[in-house]
């Protein structure tokens, strides 16, 4: 922006120089002392940023265009319009005024050079309006570019770490489902071939002696050994656990333990096809809960009560968080709603705050068609 | 074409969030409602459309400019109706709606024929000499529509038009609506009766605490809950009911028998009552009673936001 003023300045100085020495004036000289004087106090003026300082390079550089016009040459005039269009913008004042300002001193100039004034006035005003005016716009675009940017970052970061989620949610689903066989494995399968081996040990012992009650024994062995056949079966069957039990059961979890560590009555309730919320849904559902339960225990004084309900309707996903203490007239955003709120709008959910009877956070998440594959 | 379209939409009163990041789109011809309780932002909403209140954030364009901009090109193609009946008491029926016309810049002829229309638009053409001050609740309330529509507006919004009304104008209003839309009108309709917002809207939001909850048709909305309708059936004696007969009927989901009462989901849209009757009657079963229940906007908006829409 202080580029076209400077360059403003350069071609009014050419332009005086020119004319100057094709007139031929006689105080030459001097005229070039004033204009090498006038250059120096402008490379100050640029370089200063303090604005009490800028004001006083101004308005030297303005007197001293007058007193050139007064003493040296008439010419000298054609630098006052940009300095006070100048400094008028450093006083913020509006631009039509200062236009006002520049043209004025029309009426105390010599004759022969009030039209080139008004010429000059016109046009350093123009240029410098039109440089403000595009600087202004370009500055605030790339305010915005920067806003998008920090934007971007952010969905960028919250892409990642959903992905990173999700990763470590399979990992999860892996491990729990190792344990889960490694159980059933022990529990059923164990028992039953490790029984099965013991009765068919003493049927062998028995088979000289006692023929019949050998023969019951390999019977029983043989039972026992069928229905391990058929907990095989089931165990592998079985294999796929439902994403239901281990987000429900992680959120009952969490809850149980929020009750035991805090002393407050907390209960969970919950109604419909848990098998349709997804992964990612559940990981919101689970964040959101918390910073509600969070919230009910730092700012519900004398509540007694909280009730968590998960109710999975025909295509919503309902989870309300409630507690029975005073409530809040005024809600105030702060962080953690934001946060919510945030969190909910990338699975284009909605957020619903109500303090009027205790306080209430309703998480609504729409049911995703491709239910369980995400 | 869409007449009106709102973006990120917020109005703070001190730390009130009244409006909270709304966004919206309205396409022409509809009759768009805004269902919510007192204070939902129903009002504040409007008030921000036709130019009444400041916006904090957001856009809010009709007929695809921005209404900040060009506030008089929007006002003269928006007709508000407002919640407080807005009419002077001391200017004849005519001359109440010629004044507002004329603010609209109809002059002369076209001034005086657009005042006679609305006039007799709202059926109070006879009435036409005769002061506010002498009129009913109703007649009052449609004069103030007519004082609204004189200009010939392609959005009109009404803001609980029916609030304290006899039944009588109450079904006046309510028919206008549909008239007004049949000649062109786009309708912003907001109320906290469901029932008037289920009766007449093509599209519907739901507004809660300053945000839209849910928006669509009222069955899109009403799917969102359930897609099933309840039918209660009381018979004299259930002995001779063969529930697997009754699951063959199109439609049905489910059937319970409890007691003397047939229960049976069935889907919404699916009208199959006739032959549920069919079967109780060709199987010789006394009906007793017989209840459908069916979700409606009430049901919908308590379980989206666990409130009644008429507690505030």
């Amino acid at each position: 922006m202080e580029r076209w003023a400077i360059l403003n300045k350069l071609i009014l100085i050419f332009f005086m120089g020119l004319t100057l020495i094709y007139q031929e004036t006689i105080g030459l000289s001097w005229a070039v002392l004033l204009l090498l004087l006038y250059l120096c106090i402008n490379i100050c003026l640029h370089l200063s940023s303090r604005q009490v300082l800028v004001t006083l390079f101004l308005l030297f550089s303005m007197t001293l265009s007058i007193m050139g016009n007064v003493h040296v040459s008439a010419l000298f005039i054609l630098l006052l319009p940009l300095s006070v269009v100048e400094l008028l913008d450093k006083w913020k004042t509006r631009t039509i005024l200062s236009f006002i300002l520049a043209i004025v001193p029309v009426f105390y100039v010599q004759q022969e050079i009030r039209a080139i004034y008004v010429l000059i006035a016109i046009y350093t005003f123009f240029t410098y309006t039109m440089g403000k005016f595009f600087h202004e716009k370009l500055v605030k675009k790339e305010e915005q570019l920067d806003a998008m940017r920090i934007m971007q970052q952010k969905l960028m970061k919250q892409i990642n770490e959903n992905d990173a989620y999700m990763k470590q949610s399979a990992y999860m689903f892996k491990l729990e489902e190792r344990n889960r066989i490694s159980q059933e494995i022990h529990d059923d399968i164990g028992h039953a071939i490790t029984g099965a081996l013991i009765q068919m040990e003493a049927a062998k012992r028995l088979m000289r002696g006692d023929q019949e009650k050998a023969e019951q024994l390999l019977q029983n062995a043989i039972g026992i050994t069928q229905d391990g056949i058929e907990s095989i079966r089931l165990t592998l069957k079985n294999l796929k656990p439902s994403i239901e039990q281990v987000g429900i059961n992680r959120l009952k979890l969490y809850i149980d333990e929020f009750q035991a560590r805090h002393d407050k009555r907390t209960m969970l309730t919950y109604r419909g096809n848990m098998d349709r919320i997804t992964h990612m849904q559940w990981k919101i559902i689970q964040e959101n809960v918390t910073e509600a339960l969070t919230n009910s225990l730092k700012y519900a004084e004398a509540s007694t009560l909280i009730a968590v309900d998960v109710n999975v309707l025909n295509k919503l996903i309902r989870i309300v968080v409630k507690d029975n203490g005073k409530g809040a007239a005024k809600i105030e955003k702060g962080l953690g709603i934001i946060g919510m709120e945030e969190r909910t709008a990338t699975l284009d959910g909605k957020i619903i705050i109500d303090g009027n009877d205790g306080f209430s956070v309703t998480t609504l998440l729409p049911i995703q068609q491709d239910e369980g594959k995400s | 074409m869409n007449i009106l379209e709102i973006q990120d939409l917020t109005k703070k009163f001190d730390d009130f969030i009244a409006v909270d990041d709304m966004s919206l789109a309205i396409a022409e011809g509809e009759i768009f409602g805004f269902l919510g309780s007192n204070g939902a932002g129903k009002s504040t909403t409007i008030n921000m459309i036709t130019g009444l209140l400041r916006k904090n954030k957001g856009s809010i364009m009709i007929l695809g400019k921005e209404t900040s901009k060009d506030s008089e090109f929007v006002k003269r193609h928006i007709g508000l109706i407002p919640q407080e009946i807005a009419i002077y008491e001391d200017l004849t029926a005519y001359e109440n709606v010629k004044f507002f016309a004329g603010l609209y810049g109809l002059r002369g002829g076209e001034l005086h024929d657009r005042t006679v229309e609305a006039l007799e638009f709202v059926g109070l053409t006879e009435k036409q000499k005769s002061y506010p001050k002498t009129f009913s609740g109703g007649m009052k309330r449609r004069l103030n529509i007519a004082c609204a529509i004189a200009h010939q507006p392609k959005l009109i919004i009404m803001d609980e038009p029916t609030v304290g009304i006899d039944p009588q104008s109450r079904k006046y209003i309510l028919q206008s609506v549909h008239k007004l839309n049949e000649m062109g009108c786009t309708i912003i309709y907001t109320s906290h009766y469901m029932e008037e917002v289920e009766e007449i809207c093509s599209r519907i939001a739901i507004i809660d605490h300053g945000k839209i909850i849910a928006e669509g048709t009222k069955e899109q909305l009403k799917s969102l809950i359930t897609d099933s309708k309840l039918i209660f059936i009381e018979v004299k004696s259930q002995e001779a009911i063969d529930v697997d007969t009754i699951y063959k009927i199109q439609g049905v989901t489910d059937v319970k028998v409890d007691e003397n009462t047939v229960q049976i989901h069935t889907e919404l849209g699916v009208n199959n009552l006739n032959q549920i009757i069919d079967y109780f009657i060709r199987n010789q079963l006394e009906i007793r009673s017989l209840d459908e229940k069916e979700p409606n906007l009430e049901t919908v908006f308590l379980t989206l936001t666990g409130r009644n829409l008429r507690d505030s």
